[in-house]
């Protein structure tokens, strides 16, 4: 029996997600549905067999990389599975923490179609054509961002606007860059190419100045969606990104383009970590350091002639369970105090320990300090810099303080007594249910920045489905 | 430019400075729709009819999609504003006009030589008039609504372009999904509406 890699990952996770989207008030069953989904699917492409053959018993199922449709093709090679097992992993550790009543029914749901849409914006031919689906699991990103009950706010439109007018800036490169390949390199069409390729993706990104929805959407929505969003699609554009340099040797070979990579990377590392050094608002700080890691994307794109392209692949994770974390307990401290701001949460390390610890480890680990999850990357990317340029390696420190001094604030806050607060005792009072996942989440991301080696760079396999990144 | 040509691109004009200057839904219903008609006029010159009719029909539909909500709410008129307000808007269209005119001729010489110039100041007409709306207007339905322009716009240029039959199926299915998305956010608004004025009565 033969079937198609893209059913397997694209189309048989969209139809689980309209089953789960039509029991979406039944909180158990679409939780089992989209874990089960998402873990599965991730295993079956951690463990999926080079030769593309599985045996049950007497049945022997083929398994064929292409699926035609309308003359094109999808395309789920073998390389690019240890990739599509990661966002599934994680599609299913943010089902996981979906759990909370808080978090919008639709959620569930729509983060299996925008993992499936974005599956297949990874292997559609010609590749261009994957802004469309890009766009399509931004759309389907909305409900989740701005639930029925919810008010309209201005950040979700910023969202979809500035999102929206990127595809046609990708499309519109995708056509140039066809024409643009056998032009001398001097060719002021290249630079224009280069620009409209540029803009796009900085809308996508929400690199500055097109970054405003982060902080706004951030502020406003409930935080594990946002954590999910900000994580997922950076990481599968960033991912995308590398397809231009992999197919177009102008841009491969464009030291200006790694150059260009390099200052915005670092521009964004700055911006996002001084603003959220002063932000009062956690969720607020949530969305600038978002961006700051953002441009720790771009950089490690920038220095992809040390190793850079290893980093990005070995951050991916370390985002996903940092974010993961962050999101699941800002979301539980949001539905335990009144106020989000720094000031307003005096005093709430005492009541909620464990949830306090895991805001501030993620917020650490994003940060990148040692024995965590990210700091054997950010170290490399900070070292890598500093080779390039110590102006750069300088603005890359500075830009990484900005997230330590925003927890030091919190840190200090969160622990001292509020004088409003009758008891000001150190006391347990979360369960098991919510310390649990807490405390495991903080296991793996030690365990990460404890043995980087072993835990990450099996990601880094996902590298030779780019034969010129290699 | 033969004469349809020139009607086409005149109803875009048109279409494109009402939706800019008026924040009526029925008005700018009726213009999107118009709108599309000379969309599809001028996605014929690039491809055949057969095709260019999708666009037509996904416009349409998702024009249609996102009338009829504004039509069933109750409450969604607009508040009036002042005159100097649509003065402005409608001055901002103009400086658009020109400064659309003025590059599409260039924009036609040094990356898009074999595309007729009315496609060009078409396409930019809608996309200029389309940001410029995005960037003054906070109205749910207006958003998408420019968003819908804007997409138009673009695929006015990219359809003399580029001719793929998936390409057309992304595109109708991703302006389909705005549309949806549309009524997403006017069906929201309603029904905090609703929920305030229940809470009023009570």
């Amino acid at each position: 029996m033969t079937l198609n890699t893209p059913i397997l990952w694209v189309f048989l996770p969209l139809v689980i997600s309209l089953i789960t989207g039509i029991f979406y008030r039944r909180r158990i069953l679409s939780l089992v549905i989209t874990c089960t989904t998402g873990f599965g699917l991730g295993a079956l492409a951690a463990f999926f067999p080079e030769d593309m053959v599985i045996s049950i018993g007497s049945l022997t199922l083929t398994f064929v990389e292409n699926l035609g449709i309308l003359g094109r093709q999808i395309n789920i090679s073998y390389q690019i599975l240890p990739f599509i097992a990661f966002i599934y992993f994680s599609t299913g550790l943010w089902a996981v923490g979906s759990t909370q009543p808080s978090v919008p029914e639709s959620f569930r749901p729509t983060s299996l179609v925008v993992t499936a849409l974005l599956t297949a914006a990874l292997g559609v031919e010609p590749f261009l054509y994957a802004a469309l689906f890009i766009q399509a699991a931004i759309l389907f990103s909305i409900p989740m961002l701005s639930p029925l009950q919810s008010k309209t706010h201005p950040g979700i439109l910023r969202y979809l606007n500035l999102q929206t007018l990127a595809m046609p800036f990708i499309l519109l490169a995708g056509w140039l860059l066809s024409g643009v390949e056998t032009l001398p390199p001097d060719s002021p069409l290249i630079v224009q190419t280069m620009i409209i390729l540029g803009l796009g993706f900085g809308l996508w990104l929400a690199v500055f100045p097109f970054h405003s929805w982060v902080p706004m959407v951030s502020e406003k929505a409930h935080p594990l969606p946002v954590s999910f969003i900000i994580f997922i699609f950076p990481t599968a554009i960033a991912l995308f990104s590398l397809n231009f340099l992999d197919r177009y040797t102008f841009l491969r070979t464009s030291q200006g383009l790694y150059q260009s990579l390099r200052a915005i990377g670092t521009l964004m590392i700055v911006l996002g970590g001084l603003w959220a050094a002063y932000q009062e608002d956690i969720k607020r700080a949530f969305g600038f350091s978002a961006l700051a890691e953002t441009g720790f994307l771009l950089l490690a794109i920038g220095l992809s002639d040390q190793v850079g392209l290893s980093w990005l692949l070995m951050l991916f994770p370390t985002h996903a369970i940092s974010f993961w974390l962050w999101g699941f307990t800002l979301s539980l401290i949001e539905t335990r105090t009144d106020s989000l701001s720094i000031r307003g949460l005096k005093g709430f390390a005492r009541r909620y320990p464990v949830i306090s610890s895991g805001l501030l480890i993620a917020q650490l680990s994003v940060a990148g300090l040692p024995l965590f999850a990210t700091f054997p990357i950010k170290i490399a990317l900070l070292s890598a810099g500093l080779t390039t340029s110590t102006g750069l390696g300088t603005w890359i420190f500075i830009g990484s303080l900005g997230l330590f001094f925003f927890t030091m604030r919190l840190l200090n806050d969160l622990v001292t007594p509020d004088e409003q607060q009758t008891s000001s005792h150190w006391t347990l009072t979360e369960k098991p249910s919510v310390y649990l996942p807490i405390l495991l989440t903080i296991l793996a991301v030690t365990i990460m920045g404890l043995f980087p080696h072993v835990i990450l760079t099996n990601i880094t396999d996902t590298l030779t489905a780019f034969s010129q990144l290699q | 430019m033969d004469a349809l040509s020139t009607l086409a691109f005149s109803l875009i004009v048109i279409t494109a400075m009402v939706i800019l200057i008026f924040r009526d839904w029925r008005i700018n219903t009726a213009a999107l729709t118009l709108q599309y008609l000379a969309v599809f006029y001028l996605v014929t010159l690039s491809w055949p009819i057969g095709l260019a009719i999708v666009k037509l029909i996904v416009g349409w539909m998702a024009t249609a999609a996102i009338g009829l909500t504004c039509l069933r709410q109750i409450d969604f008129d607009t508040p009036a504003e002042p005159t100097s307000s649509l003065f402005f808007r409608g001055l901002a269209g103009l400086m658009i006009i020109l400064v659309m005119f003025v590059i599409s001729s260039t924009l036609q010489e040094t990356v898009f030589p074999n595309v007729d110039l009315v496609i060009i100041r078409s396409g930019l007409m809608l996309v200029g008039m389309a940001l410029m709306q995005l960037g003054t207007n906070a109205f749910p339905y207006l958003t998408i609504m420019s968003l819908l322009s804007f997409l138009a716009g673009f695929e006015v240029i990219h359809a003399a372009l580029e001719r793929s039959t998936l390409l057309i199926g992304l595109m109708a299915s991703v302006n389909l999904g705005l549309a949806l998305v549309g009524v997403y956010f006017i069906m929201k608004t309603n029904e905090r509406t609703l929920v305030q004025k229940e809470e009023e009565d009570k």
